[in-house]
């Protein structure tokens, strides 16, 4: 890691030494989206990257129809009352959408500030939260920043529904610093102190954040180096102008988009919190050069993630076009550790080993073993066997290999691809049970685990 | 039958004093192939996350600085169980105050570290790996317990992790796996034929070109989780509790718990969590709800355990990443606060209050200073109930608590 050359990393990939093929396609679509069909890695390989690339970060492709669906079935789901069908409806959203980069961000930001339906309870302040962050996503992180301070599902789970002057409550004030803005260590204690201050007087009433004059403390504050008598807003615009800022988020993107780990070298990262700090914070640049970056499309970061669920479950239905009982779908990923609007705690999910212990291992594999068994699951509408028939498998050579490329960021063992194919051509059951089995085996192997 | 393995280290004793540094192990061992299995001692973590406001836990009721910095949230001496004059047990705490009549609950006063980190996440990592943040940290302190206990006597499970949550740092070893198992019923490999599991377990063991990498790491992880769930399928049907547990995730955890240490596993570590200590506002029902549901869940274990005749080879500590402030908040809450006392419950405990509590006139930011290191009740149990050396699982020599009774050690 401490080899790159950190020029070279951040430069455009170059056809020259990374041919662009389908299986690096397949690469950018799993980590800047859930995993692409087919056709569209085919597409794809007919432009070049940073065509690809652009279209993910600019394109603005779904429908008014689409919107206007998905907008009436946010609010069903408020109607009844119950955060607990919110996840259903944003899995939808994960296997439906067309903007997939702008939802992953979405995703991105929902664990960076982490909220959980547990405690906020009411569908309608996380739907808003929601739309928040997906308005935000690939926009500017200051503004992202001052409209998440104000957000009444935030405040409420962080305890700052109310802050009187007398005894300011901390907890908005340390997260700011700690998770949303600096990272651990960045600030004192007495840093907290004076920005909890800050936000004294700032209040939800009615599901709505309203400014109380009376408790506000409006006397001189010294944060980070500063001083003056300043208010929340004074007070955000101060974390958010620390140079340790670009430094925290570009860190956690790399951990997002590149490798796991190890933990880059900040030299490393240098190029781009540069650039995010001089072009005002500002994510789409930042995320457009890292996808068509020489680093992304290299060994160092093919096959150097852990899938999350929610990447391991839509990404298995996208890449092998399928549909299934959303419900049984969503229930399923508990067990895997990650329920969208329900985050662990207030800094969301660790990701990377973190998501891998037996317990959800043997769920992943449960998961896929119970959408190959649904009876409401369709492949391209029909079967595994019509799936592969469109696709002109007739060979399990053929097969084998287009499962890797759909399905794998690192190829099987030679002999785990003679034992699957074997299967497909003369083990038990009938073709499509053989099929499916198949399916199953591959996804309960380490190769799948990893993107 | 043979010579249990804690009577045999107290007839030996004097001659491990003679030996000097490397005899323990030596004995250890000797100890361990001597034994039967099933007299190894077992400890159980209970963690209790986000903070657990300790002088609301062990109450001193009657100081003036704990009245006057809590208005709305101090507890009077009348609703407390006294512990002595000074201190009492919270009122929720019944099971505990049970516990601590009957000689089977210590506590240990004001446990913290020097230069207390008051982040969640960072003051839990130095709980779990005894390292600081710029220290190099790959595993936990349990990690490199179970490191030596595998290389005394090489065990199928030597730690388990129950629950929901994400595996915790403390578990994290560089060379084994600990499994986690979030329930019984659901720990298992569901086929879609009966050729599913052998399969899957040959496509896995097969030796991967880069089994240094995650994909190594993801690798030995399934063979443990296939390996695992078939031991848990083949021994663990038919246990019957002999008390009622409560109705609550820690205490199905801990029940599946005393399951296990029924049936044939050698595990000698277990670990559970219970989530909500971190009480910013309106703490007071909430604080007494999560307390009620520990102390009524650890009491039905130790009870339940006790019945099944496994009493005497258990040990509960309950910790927290730290207590919070003094003073409390507006919103009738407290903030991150340091030091807070932890709990040790079993047949072998030394009852009652282990070292000083922090002064409550004396305080930093507002905080109480601690005073036993967390690594010295680390050392503790690590030396004197699990039988390992702590200098190498701590990072450098700290004092054991002394926490056993004196007929025990």
């Amino acid at each position: 890691m401490h080899d790159i050359d950190p020029g070279w990393a951040w430069s455009p990939v170059e056809e020259s030494q990374q041919p662009w093929t389908r299986q690096l396609a397949a690469h950018l679509y799993r980590r800047a989206g859930f995993s692409a069909t087919s056709e569209t890695l085919d597409e794809a390989a007919n432009k070049s990257a940073a065509e690809v690339v652009a279209e993910l970060v600019d394109g603005r492709t779904e429908s008014e129809e689409y919107l206007a669906q998905m907008k009436q079935l946010g609010r069903t789901v408020v109607a009844t009352g119950n955060v607990e069908n919110l996840p259903a409806w944003w899995m939808y959203r994960f296997l439906t959408t067309t903007d997939m980069l702008r939802e992953k961000m979405t995703l991105f930001w929902h664990g960076h500030f982490a909220t959980s339906g547990d405690k906020v309870t009411d569908p309608q302040l996380m739907v808003d939260q929601n739309e928040l962050l997906r308005r935000n996503s690939l926009g500017n992180f200051g503004t992202l920043v001052a409209e998440i301070s104000r957000n009444p599902a935030m405040l409420i789970y962080l305890d700052s529904v109310t802050n009187r002057k007398a005894h300011p409550n901390e907890n908005f004030a340390r997260e700011v610093m700690e998770l949303f803005a600096l990272g651990e260590g960045r600030y004192t204690e007495d840093d907290i102190r004076e920005l909890s201050r800050c936000f004294t007087g700032w209040e939800i009433r009615n599901g709505r954040y309203r400014f109380n004059r009376y408790q506000h403390d409006s006397g001189r504050k010294s944060i980070l180096g500063q001083e003056g008598p300043f208010d929340g807003d004074e007070g955000v615009a101060i974390v958010l102008d620390q140079p340790a800022l670009p430094d925290f988020i570009i860190g956690k993107l790399y951990q997002f988009f590149i490798a796991d780990e190890p933990a880059p070298p900040a030299e490393l990262l240098a190029p781009l919190t540069i650039e995010f700090r001089e072009n005002g914070l500002n994510i789409a640049p930042v995320l457009k050069r890292i996808l068509s970056s020489q680093l992304f499309y290299s060994p160092h970061s093919v096959a150097r993630k852990v899938r999350s669920p929610v990447e391991f479950s839509v990404g298995f239905l996208r890449a092998l076009e399928g549909s299934t009982d959303q419900y049984a779908l969503t229930s399923g990923l508990s067990e895997l550790g990650q329920v969208p609007f329900f985050p662990p705690n207030v800094k969301g999910w660790d990701g990377g080993r973190t998501w891998i212990n037996s317990s959800t291992l043997l769920a992943r594999s449960n998961l896929i073993q119970s959408i190959l068994k649904n009876k409401n699951t369709r492949f391209s509408n029909g079967t595994l066997s019509d799936l592969f028939d469109k696709h002109r498998l007739n060979s399990s050579q053929e097969i084998i290999d287009w499962l890797e490329t759909m399905l794998l960021a690192v190829s099987l063992p030679e002999t785990v691809r003679l034992q699957l194919q074997s299967k497909i051509d003369s083990g038990s059951g009938n073709r499509e049970e053989r099929l499916k089995e198949v399916v199953h085996l591959i996804c309960g192997l380490p190769e799948y685990q990893l993107s | 039958m043979s010579l249990s393995r804690r009577r045999f280290l107290a007839l030996s004793a004097p001659a491990m004093m003679a030996f000097g540094r490397s005899a323990p192990r030596l004995f250890a061992q000797a100890a361990n192939q001597s034994s039967e299995k099933d007299s190894d001692n077992i400890l159980v973590v209970v963690q209790m996350s986000g903070g657990n406001d300790g002088l609301n836990t062990v109450i001193p009721h009657s100081h003036d600085e704990y009245k006057k910095s809590r208005p709305t949230l101090a507890i009077s001496k009348d609703d407390v169980f006294a512990i002595d004059d000074d201190f009492g047990l919270h009122p929720e705490l019944n099971g505990f105050a049970d516990l601590l009549e009957d000689g089977r609950l210590g506590i240990v006063q004001g446990v913290g570290y020097p230069n207390p980190n008051r982040s969640h996440f960072e003051s839990m990592d130095i709980w779990h790996t005894c390292f600081r943040k710029n220290e190099s940290r790959q595993d936990g302190w349990l990690g490199r317990a179970i490191d030596q206990v595998q290389q005394q006597s090489s065990l199928d499970i030597p730690a388990l992790h129950l629950g929901h949550q994400k595996q915790p740092f403390a578990l994290t070893s560089l060379v084994h796996r600990v499994p986690t198992v979030k329930s019984l019923d659901q720990f298992r490999l569901e086929p879609l034929s009966q050729m599913t599991v052998p399969e899957l377990q040959q496509g896995v063991r097969l030796e991967r070109s880069e089994s240094a990498n995650l994909l190594g790491f993801v690798q030995s992880s399934t063979e443990n989780a296939l390996d695992v769930a078939q031991r848990m399928l083949e021994t663990t049907s038919g246990y019957q509790p002999s008390v009622t547990y409560p109705e609550s995730p820690i205490a199905n955890d801990l029940k599946t718990i005393a399951q296990l240490i029924d049936s044939e596993f050698a595990t000698r570590i277990y670990y559970v969590e219970i989530d909500g200590f971190d009480t910013h506002s309106e703490q007071a029902l909430a604080h007494a709800s999560l307390l009620k549901h520990v102390s009524e869940s650890v009491t039905a274990f130790l009870n339940d355990i006790q019945q099944h005749g496994h009493g005497d080879r258990v040990l509960v500590t309950c910790f927290s990443e730290f207590g919070r402030r003094v003073a409390e908040n507006a919103s009738k809450g407290t903030d991150h606060g340091t030091a807070a006392p932890m709990f040790l419950a079993g047949n072998a405990v030394q009852p009652g209050l282990i070292g000083e509590h922090p002064d409550l006139t004396n305080l930093e930011q507002g905080d109480l200073v601690f005073h036993t290191d967390f690594r010295e009740v680390y050392a503790g149990i690590l030396e004197n109930w699990l039988n390992l050396e702590s200098k190498r699982v701590l990072g450098g020599s700290f004092d054991p608590v002394a926490f056993l009774n004196s007929s025990v050690s």
